[in-house]
């Protein structure tokens, strides 16, 4: 069952579309990923769903009613910019927001969250004495106090050490793991990729990926080769079949081109060097987030 | 409403929990009392150093009058006959004859010794003082110091020249002093309200005197207050609701509670710290004017006018302020809107005082109920020793109540815009865009 559902939302900014004729589904207790470069429409697609922006045309669905104008409740908000007042106190403000979402138990929650985010010890400090990194996990805190049944995150990993990062990771999926639906949007396409049920992508506004990983990469195909060798990008020079090269260092990722095989590749690059490592894949998000993004970018190409 | 309260609780706590809110408590009435206290002590603190001048008497009348009323005034008018203390200067006066060859020369020489501190200053009585209807050119006084206007002694030399001047123009026409004795008595108007019928007894009330308390000093209080509650309560919201706006504060709150509440709460939390701010002061007022046998003077009829006035003059400021705030998108911003914002606020005082001088004229009347005007001058109006009519405090009130309604309504569509637009100027346009479109 859709516990969100946009139904060909369009919002435009002036001359700019930031949304077109948006399609989306997302199935209670799932983790969504939205992805897309800056600008293409997330925020404007969070935001609308959080009725913070209305959309010029199209209908949202919460639980299969329709919310315009009416706020949100059960419903946490995590957005791409943090903001909490300054000179409160931890506890205060955890409080503060806690109130406004009729939280129970919320000395308990409060509590229960400042431990595992290992912010406890920092309860009776003001939030302009934390560093960042703290102030991100407290507002993610402020954003989850009430428990709510969807999580809406813009953003939540950037700027966290992978410490802090797994903490989050932990705190979301036990958060699912109670029922919670949650949507994120982020850059890194390595959490994206290990994390959510289902990906969306955005681009100039529009619909260009929505699935799970497994059926996207689908689409795709086995195109792709990861390749180690002793010589590195300098081996695959000239060798046929291959249409782009992702140059890692360590690690070429090559796509293939249309009916190459992957056999005469390999034979081509033992004939120059030493192979280390040879794996034919699926394209990862980051490939085929960069094969929508860029497409215009000419990358380096030996086909 | 439960949001509503939460946002304004958490706001009034914010505001009175800190340090600058109460030193400002503290501080306001410090200063206006230590400021009134300056002036009484630099008014007890006179210049009672002796003064020297010389008077050039072209008429030759003086002399002998002027050495007569200033050893009188040292014998008894410069020591404070219980404590012997000095309060006043003693006067020293040296006459020169008058030098018709070169009558600048001998003026510059005065004044160099004006300068030099040799002398105070000096007079120069024009030889037709006595009948200047003859030959008003030359029927002069003139005074000649360092600070020639403000000076005490003009004062003290005027009168004593001219009472003399009286006396002989009464003898030239053959009268008695005593037949004269009352020509120039001067009668005071005693100013009185109206008689009324005791609502008690039946009978009929005396006036009341008009005083300056009554009639000047406590509307001119309630008004000041009025105005200090806005501009201590509800000006700091359109730099509050700017910084919350920029540290993406409200787009935070925004997820969890709509614009409007949101913007209610804001006000409601800025009008508890202006109300509790009245109360302590006119709380502090009343015990201080009691304590100085001054209680019936309080008009106790006006406070609770006062306090509702006070309510929807901060709703309808604090839903401007909050609007204003929102279109802000930095501290320039805000410092270009600060005035044409705060006008509905400081308009009134321009006019207070024509008000309080004729509290019943028809500029008074329509004025008072003109809504932006009406809380201040209204209370004007009432704390005035007159009686205005009934309905009007009333049919005020009524358009008060409206006019907030539509500036809450404005301010609400302005912000609601305005809290998440970024990079768009707070122009008039602007904000009459906001307020059409929402």
């Amino acid at each position: 069952m859709e516990i969100i559902e946009l139904h060909q939302v369009t919002k435009t900014f002036g001359p700019v579309k930031a949304v077109q004729n948006l399609d989306l589904k997302v199935p209670a207790g799932t983790i969504y990923g939205f992805i897309g470069p800056n600008g293409s429409g997330k925020t404007t697609t969070i935001r609308m769903i959080m009725n913070i922006l209305f959309p010029d045309s199209g209908n949202i669905y919460i639980h299969g009613k329709q919310h315009a104008n009416a706020r949100l409740e059960h419903v946490g908000y995590l957005p791409e910019e943090r903001g909490l007042y300054k000179k409160m106190k931890v506890f205060d403000v955890l409080k503060f927001h806690g109130d406004l979402k009729n939280t129970k138990n919320l000395r308990s929650e409060i509590k229960y969250w400042l431990k595992k985010l290992d912010l406890y010890d920092r309860i009776d400090k003001k939030v302009e004495t934390l560093s960042k990194g703290m102030t991100q996990k407290l507002q993610f805190i402020a954003t989850v106090i009430d428990r709510p049944e969807i999580i809406i995150l813009d953003e939540p990993f950037s700027g966290l050490d992978p410490v802090n990062a797994e903490i989050l990771k932990s705190s979301l999926l036990e958060l699912q793991k109670n029922g919670a639906t949650i949507i994120f949007s982020t850059h890194d396409m390595n959490m994206a990729e290990k994390m959510c049920d289902y990906i969306f992508m955005i681009y100039n506004g529009q619909k260009v990926l929505d699935g799970t990983l497994q059926s996207i990469q689908n689409n795709y195909g086995n195109d792709t080769v990861r390749l180690q060798t002793e010589s590195g990008i300098d081996a695959l020079a000239g060798i046929k079949g291959i249409e782009k090269i992702n140059d890692y260092g360590q690690v070429q990722e090559l796509r293939l081109a249309p009916g190459a095989e992957t056999q005469s590749i390999l034979a081509g690059a033992m004939k120059k060097t030493r192979i280390l490592k040879f794996e034919v894949t699926r394209p990862s998000l980051n490939d085929i987030f960069i094969r929508i993004a860029a497409p215009e970018r000419k990358e380096e190409s030996h086909a | 409403m439960r949001k509503t309260l939460i946002i304004a609780l958490r706001e009034y706590k914010a505001a009175v929990r800190t340090k600058s809110f109460i030193v400002s408590l503290v501080l306001m009435p410090v200063l206006m009392g230590g400021s009134t206290a300056v002036s009484v002590i630099s008014q007890s603190k006179k210049d009672t150093s002796d003064k020297k001048f010389v008077v050039i008497d072209h008429s030759g009348l003086f002399s002998q009058v002027l050495h007569q009323h200033v050893k009188l005034r040292n014998d008894s008018a410069i020591f404070n006959p219980e404590t012997r203390e000095k309060i006043r200067p003693a006067y020293f006066v040296e006459f020169a004859d008058p030098d018709t060859a070169d009558p600048g020369k001998q003026k510059l020489g005065l004044s160099e010794r004006i300068a030099a501190k040799d002398l105070y200053g000096f007079f120069e009585i024009g030889p037709s003082v006595l009948h200047p209807e003859k030959d008003p050119d030359n029927a002069y006084i003139r005074f000649y110091s360092e600070n020639a206007f403000l000076d005490e002694t003009r004062g003290w030399f005027a009168n004593t020249v001219n009472n003399h001047l009286r006396q002989l123009r009464v003898a030239e026409l053959n009268l008695t002093p005593e037949s004269t004795k009352e020509l120039f008595t001067w009668t005071n108007i005693e100013g009185l309200g109206l008689l009324k019928v005791d609502e008690n007894t039946g009978s009929i009330r005396d006036a009341e005197k008009s005083n300056v308390v009554q009639s000047i000093l406590i509307p001119y209080i309630l008004v000041m207050l009025m105005f200090m509650m806005a501009i201590m309560g509800v000006t700091p919201l359109l730099t509050a609701v700017m910084e919350e706006k920029m540290e993406r504060i409200a787009e935070v709150l925004l997820a969890t509670v709509t614009p409007f509440q949101f913007m209610t709460g804001k006000i409601l939390g800025s009008l508890s710290v202006s109300l509790t701010t009245a109360a302590i002061y006119i709380l502090g007022g009343i015990i201080t004017m009691q304590q100085l046998g001054a209680g019936d003077k309080i008009p106790y009829h006006l406070l609770p006018w006062f306090f509702i006035y006070l309510v929807f003059f901060l709703i309808m400021a604090g839903s401007i302020m909050a609007a204003f705030g929102s279109a802000c998108n930095d501290n320039k911003d805000a410092q270009n809107v600060s005035f044409p914002a705060m006008l509905p606020m400081i308009m009134p005082l321009f006019v207070v005082w024509p008000v309080i001088q004729n509290p019943m004229s028809s500029f008074a009347t329509w004025l008072s109920l003109f809504p932006p005007f009406t809380p201040m001058l209204m209370i004007v109006r009432m704390a005035s020793p007159v009686s205005i009519p009934v309905w009007q405090p009333i049919t005020g009130l009524i358009g008060i109540i409206v006019f907030t309604v539509l500036s809450v309504w404005a301010g609400a569509r302005i912000f609601r815009t305005g809290i998440l637009m970024q990079g768009q100027k707070p122009t008039l346009a602007n904000l009459v865009k906001y307020v059409l479109k929402g």
